[in-house]
């Protein structure tokens, strides 16, 4: 189903989403760009941004979450956070990506915490403002066929409205007032300025079998010479929407008692991540790190990547190591 | 309390050798639960704290300061042959700190005379070092100073018969999880931050500032020659950077090697 809502009652909709919870938006923080941050002032809200450094999936797979309460008698206590959250302003390749971290985390054995925070989070989507690191179309990721409630497009003075789900529709048919049908104009606005959207996304990384090459690579040069200028950071896996990497800590309080079971997002490009018990590690050097991340991302589950080319770990690599670049040496063509 | 509590609680000892004692003010910094977390143990010797000191086995030794003189050394092996643990805390102890910033670069008779304008090595110093260059470490606190917390939660975890978890990886990692705009990226300032042992939650980046390193290198993950690399890019000179990697890390090899020869007493 397609609406539109002007952009002059952007104001009065966002304060009708109060009543679905706590509201998280795009709000600038550095000079680069705007981060997630709870929306205390719609003047604050930044519709127009390229991508967040911390992709939206810290809201359902936190950095760093307490899980369970420890205690030597009674035993595991979940600790839950169902606090109700709306998300204004998501991407298509962060909900992609959400839709991929699903996969992992409610399918099979769903995970209790990642599950009570979708349940419990409206995300509205938003078009986006491609920059010279985006290859989403590479990756089948420009658009969102799902994993939103709303998705607002912007065209020149409204945004056309797509219901993704009941509760979307719910907002829409309490906002009727504000809520309109598009025109024929708007449509071949909507058209155009799709079409403006997808041609500012000229990266092009060509995906096609890069499986089997990458597999048949693995001695390939191109990985050591990056290794050299790694710094095993961690940055790129911790800045991915779709990596899913957590290590689990307990802490003990001083009464030997009582403790905190504590999760926080791992990377693949540290040490740890392959150290096992016995104290062997299966992935000692920097250089078999660096082939692992690249073949995870480029390995298919299901159909679909697990990269959603959304340019966070080129920006956000402090040794400027280019993802797409590193792919196309790789595949030398 | 009875003598027999007593004896079931582990013996420890607090050491210093050449360093400032902030590392064991950062223990006794932790303030709220200081009386509950030192009643756990039977302290035989803890300088900082109490006069009181005896001579003793311990279960665990607790040695701050770099080894500098004969007489740290001599110290040393002594606490080391009574211990069953022992553990460095903080820089000096872990990997020389600051002391060592002119290791390998500048003698110790030119030291003395820029400092005490004689050539003779009077107080027989020689280049500070971590104490794991001279005798077994079991395990490792970093820090100028350790981050109380992580010292507390690493006594806890000995109380406990558990290794403590002191993190190999760097301050980056801290700066993603706590969502810090990272300083290099945005702002390009010389953060060493990518090859800086993380524990300290990212202090510095996350008030804006580049992060200059106190934690020290990670043992064995450390890329030097990228950090070097990745500031020349930003326009830092060598000499620059060389000395700024130095100031904390002045005793690893992988940092000797980007300018052994270089004397640079009194570049800016
Ligand atoms: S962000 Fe860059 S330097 Fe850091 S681990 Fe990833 S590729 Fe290496
Ligand atoms: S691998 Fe890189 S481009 Fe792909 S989704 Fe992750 S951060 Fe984005
Ligand atoms: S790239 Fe690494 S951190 Fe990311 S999901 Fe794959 S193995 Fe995990
Ligand atoms: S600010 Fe420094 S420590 Fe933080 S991510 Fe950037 S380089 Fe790493």
């Amino acid at each position: 189903m397609y609406k539109k809502l002007f952009k002059e009652d952007l104001e009065q909709f966002t304060s009708t989403l109060k009543q679905f919870g706590s509201i998280y938006g795009p709000v600038k923080k550095t000079s680069r760009g705007c981060e997630f941050t709870e929306l205390t002032d719609f003047k604050d809200l930044q519709l127009n941004y390229t991508r967040t450094m911390i992709p939206p999936k810290k809201f359902f797979l936190k950095p760093k979450e307490p899980l369970y309460s420890l205690n030597k008698d009674a035993g595991f206590k979940e600790i839950i956070d169902d606090s109700k959250t709306v998300l204004l302003g998501v991407h298509s390749c962060d909900i992609n990506a959400l839709n991929l971290l699903d996969r992992v985390y409610l399918n099979q054995f769903p995970d209790l915490h990642y599950k009570t925070r979708r349940e419990n989070t409206i995300i509205i989507g938003v078009s986006c403002e491609p920059d010279d690191y985006c290859f989403c179309t590479s990756t089948g990721s420009s658009h969102a066929l799902k994993g939103f409630d709303l998705f607002l497009h912007e065209i020149s003075d409204s945004y056309i409205v797509r219901v993704g789900s009941m509760k979307g529709f719910q907002i829409i048919t309490q906002n009727k007032h504000i809520i309109k049908n598009p025109s024929l104009t708007d449509i071949k606005e909507f058209k155009e300025y799709e079409a403006e959207r997808l041609s500012k996304i000229t990266l092009n990384l060509n995906v096609n079998g890069i499986q089997d090459i990458l597999d048949l690579s693995f001695d390939h040069a191109v990985w050591q010479e990056n290794a050299d200028i790694c710094f095993g950071c961690g940055s790129c896996n911790l800045v991915c929407p779709t990596c899913r990497c957590y290590d689990v800590i307990d802490y003990l309080k001083l009464d030997l008692k009582n403790g905190l079971k504590v999760r926080r997002w791992d990377s693949c490009m540290l040490k740890q991540h392959a150290l096992v018990a016995g104290g062997l590690n299966f992935r000692p050097t920097r250089v078999e790190r660096l082939y692992n991340r690249f073949n995870c991302k480029m390995s298919c589950s299901e159909d679909s990547l697990n990269c959603v080319g959304c340019g966070r770990c080129t920006v956000y690599c402090p040794a400027d190591i280019n993802f797409v670049e590193v792919l196309k040496q790789v595949r030398e063509d | 309390m009875t003598e027999t509590e007593n004896n079931l609680k582990p013996r420890i000892g607090v050491f210093s050798l050449t360093g400032c004692a902030g590392d064991q003010l950062m223990i006794l910094n932790l303030e709220d639960t200081l009386i509950e977390l030192l009643s756990k143990f039977d302290i035989k010797s803890f300088q900082e704290a109490s006069s009181y000191s005896e001579n003793t086995n311990l279960d665990i030794a607790f040695v701050e300061g770099s080894v500098s003189t004969e007489h740290d050394l001599k110290t040393l092996k002594n606490i080391r042959e009574k211990s069953s643990l022992l553990i460095a805390i903080g820089d000096c102890a872990v990997n020389g700190c600051v002391q060592a910033m002119r290791n390998k670069q500048t003698s110790i008779a030119e030291r003395m005379i820029d400092v005490y304008g004689v050539e003779d090595n009077i107080y027989k110093t020689f280049e500070p070092k971590g104490v794991g260059e001279y005798v077994k470490v079991d395990f490792e606190i970093p820090g100028c100073p350790i981050e109380k917390e992580e010292a507390l939660n690493a006594l806890i975890s000995l109380l406990n018969g558990d290794a403590p978890l002191i993190p190999d990886y760097p301050v980056c990692v801290e700066c993603k999880l706590n969502g810090y705009p990272c300083v290099i990226i945005e702002e390009g300032k010389p953060c060493l931050g990518p090859i800086i042992t993380a524990g300290c939650d990212a202090r510095c980046p996350g008030l804006g500032l580049d992060c200059v390193g106190c934690r020290g290198p990670i043992k064995g993950e450390t890329n030097a020659k990228a950090e070097l690399e990745a500031l020349r890019k930003r326009g830092y000179a060598d000499k620059y950077i060389i000395n700024r990697l130095r100031f904390f890390a002045g005793n690893f090899d992988d940092i000797q090697i980007l300018g052994v020869k270089e004397n640079s007493k009194g570049d800016k």
